[in-house]
């Protein structure tokens, strides 16, 4: 990468007002992403912040003890915890067989295999006849339909597939002359040496069932198999739509659902991100 | 002479032909990847390939309440007689081709801009902010922006009343509503977007760079004739993978929508949801959605083959 120092000697004039400008504009930038995210943490805190307030003038927790006072709200967190660990596990399993399998260039109907895979992304049944096959197949209210389908993404198989294939071929070979079965060279070298890959389509998976909703409101019936996300809405939506004037404590509570419901995520990121950063560009790039 | 063949072009793998023993030879030679493919195939077949079988009930009258019954083409011809399904079609169309370019353009502008950061604290800063909401699921979108638009206690409508306006209810405006949806897109997915422009930017041969800059050109000219052509064949990747996803619009438009906005929010995911979840009229919802379906399969024919055209090669291989 180049690297430029600011000058103003003359004819750099423009290029250094650029750069200021440049820098100004996507700190900018920056600020609007993150103010509705802020506004919501500092409204979840304050009784009394109303409207343009971006900053706390007291601080009371008493929206968030009032969330843990709530027992209705345990289970589905519960829901979307237990969904959450399912489908990221069975995603992986799914997402790193089938790369590891396409990257065989030899093995007898590969194509076939492909072709399999990526007609998914062509072509799909939709909403309705998605809905009769689960109750056809008797999964109606069964937390097995969030989990199980989740793994088979043709991105994340082309994004592990592109990492796969930078891990040297000499180390297949040399586990082959071994003696190692397939299966245990994936289990004990493929796997361990792709950690950033793994961590980085973990946390697409991840990310992906925690946010989950629609399958939730189309395939479960009992209010217990419900997850966070449906009770956020629920909450959200209470009195908005009926028009009620709505008192401060009803907006804290709100705001502070939504902290919890994001807080979990914001948490992972800053460890996983440096990885998928690295991850979706292999993939961007080769694939 | 013999030097000759070395000099030939390195050509596409292509297998030896081979007869049937060596064949079931290779088959058993590979049977634990066979094994290994086993779940991802039964996966694929029950959750994805069972409910394409489901599409023949297009063609039958279905409800829960009796055994479906085939009627040919019936379904269809009451869903293009119909002003709803065909005001729900052009909705789609207008509000994903809108978001398409409008998410683009942003996101490649975002991430030229980006690429000019030569601060590496400060371009990982900027960068791991503007993926954040990229991760915020629709349901929550909708949440925080239904508490920051609130026309009670929303901090928009705050700042609009100090200033002396008067305040809009913005998700239940039909004028509002389609600019508040293009703007939420934007907010949610621009950074996002940029991460492969971002990549693609960064494989540019810095020589390019050095050359133009030698010949005279300014800073400008090179990001206009030697960045963005570089970047030109991501750009119609992009285009085209989200060109198969362009009537899918679902989610977003469902939480965002309410009933004093269906006019202009009504789109044929919404409708297929209602037709087939909420009156329960499984023939006509799966006769749209097969609609839908069919023409998503055109559109991404069409774009692939474009692609062979100016690339060489498509995406579907």
């Amino acid at each position: 990468m180049m690297t430029e120092k600011l000058s103003f000697k003359k004819g750099k004039r423009g290029r250094a007002a650029f750069i200021i400008c440049n820098t100004v504009f996507l700190c900018l930038l920056m600020l609007i992403m993150v103010i509705p995210l802020w506004k919501v943490i500092v409204d979840s805190l304050d009784p009394t912040s109303v409207g343009i307030r971006l900053w706390p003038k007291q601080i009371s927790f008493y929206a968030y003890k009032t969330i843990l006072s709530k027992k209705s709200l345990y289970l589905p967190f519960f829901v979307s915890v237990y969904t959450t660990i399912g489908a990221t596990a069975v995603g992986l399993l799914m997402t790193t067989l089938a790369a590891y399998v396409i990257l065989q260039q030899e093995i007898p109907g590969r194509k076939l295999m492909i072709t399999y895979i990526m007609f998914t992304m062509l072509f799909s049944g939709g909403m309705i006849p998605a809905y009769l096959n689960i109750q056809k197949l008797g999964l109606m209210n069964n937390l097995l339909v969030i989990i199980l389908p989740a793994g088979v993404s043709t991105y994340n198989i082309v994004l592990m597939r592109s990492f796969f294939e930078s891990i040297p071929s000499t180390l297949y070979e040399a586990a082959e002359l071994d003696g190692c079965t397939p299966l245990r060279t994936f289990w004990k070298i493929v796997l361990p040496l792709s950690k950033p890959a793994l961590a980085s389509v973990g946390l697409f998976i991840a990310v992906g069932t925690w946010n989950e909703y629609m399958p939730f409101i189309l395939y479960m019936q009992d209010n217990s198999k419900m997850n966070f996300q449906v009770k956020v809405r629920e909450l959200i939506l209470q009195d908005a739509l009926a028009g009620t004037a709505i008192s401060a404590s009803d907006d804290m509570l709100k705001s502070a659902v939504v902290v919890v419901v994001v807080f979990p995520f914001l948490i992972i990121y800053p460890f996983v991100q440096k990885y998928f950063t690295k991850g979706v560009t292999v993939g961007a790039v080769k694939g | 002479m013999h030097m000759k063949s070395n000099k030939e072009k390195p050509t596409k793998y292509v297998p030896p032909k081979k007869n049937f023993k060596q064949k079931m030879i290779d088959i058993y030679h590979y049977r634990w990847f066979y094994l290994m493919f086993l779940p991802v195939f039964l996966s694929l077949l029950i959750f994805h390939y069972f409910p394409i079988y489901g599409i023949k009930y297009a063609f039958y009258d279905y409800t829960p309440f009796k055994q479906p019954e085939w009627v040919g083409w019936e379904n269809f011809s009451y869903l293009f007689s119909s002003a709803r399904f065909w005001r729900a079609f052009r909705n789609t169309i207008e509000l994903s081709f809108i978001k398409l370019v409008l998410g683009m353009v942003f996101s490649v502008g975002l991430a030229l801009l980006i690429d000019e950061i030569r601060s590496v604290t400060f371009r990982k800063l900027t960068q791991t902010i503007v993926y954040i909401p990229h991760f915020i699921s629709w349901v929550v979108v909708a949440s925080i922006f239904t508490l920051f638009l609130s026309p009670q206690s929303g901090m928009v409508n705050a700042i609009i009343t100090a200033l002396g306006g008067e305040s809009i209810y913005f998700l239940a405006s039909d004028s509002w509503w389609r600019v508040v949806f293009y703007l939420l897109n934007l907010w949610k997915e621009t950074g996002w977007g940029t991460i492969i422009y971002i990549a693609a930017l960064a494989g540019v041969d810095q020589e390019m760079y050095e050359a133009a800059a030698i010949d005279g050109a300014t800073h400008w000219q090179r990001v206009r004739h030697v960045s963005i052509p570089a970047i030109s064949v991501t750009i119609l990747t992009v285009f085209i993978l989200n060109l198969a996803k362009v009537l899918n619009l679902f989610d977003s438009v469902f939480v965002l929508q309410n009933d004093s906005v269906i006019k202009s929010s009504d789109v044929i995911g919404t409708y297929v949801y209602r037709m087939g979840i909420v009156s329960a009229n499984y023939g006509v919802s799966t006769a749209s959605g097969l609609f839908k379906s069919v023409i998503s399969v055109v559109l991404i024919t069409v774009a692939n083959k474009i692609n062979k055209k100016i690339k060489g090669e498509g995406i579907l291989g």
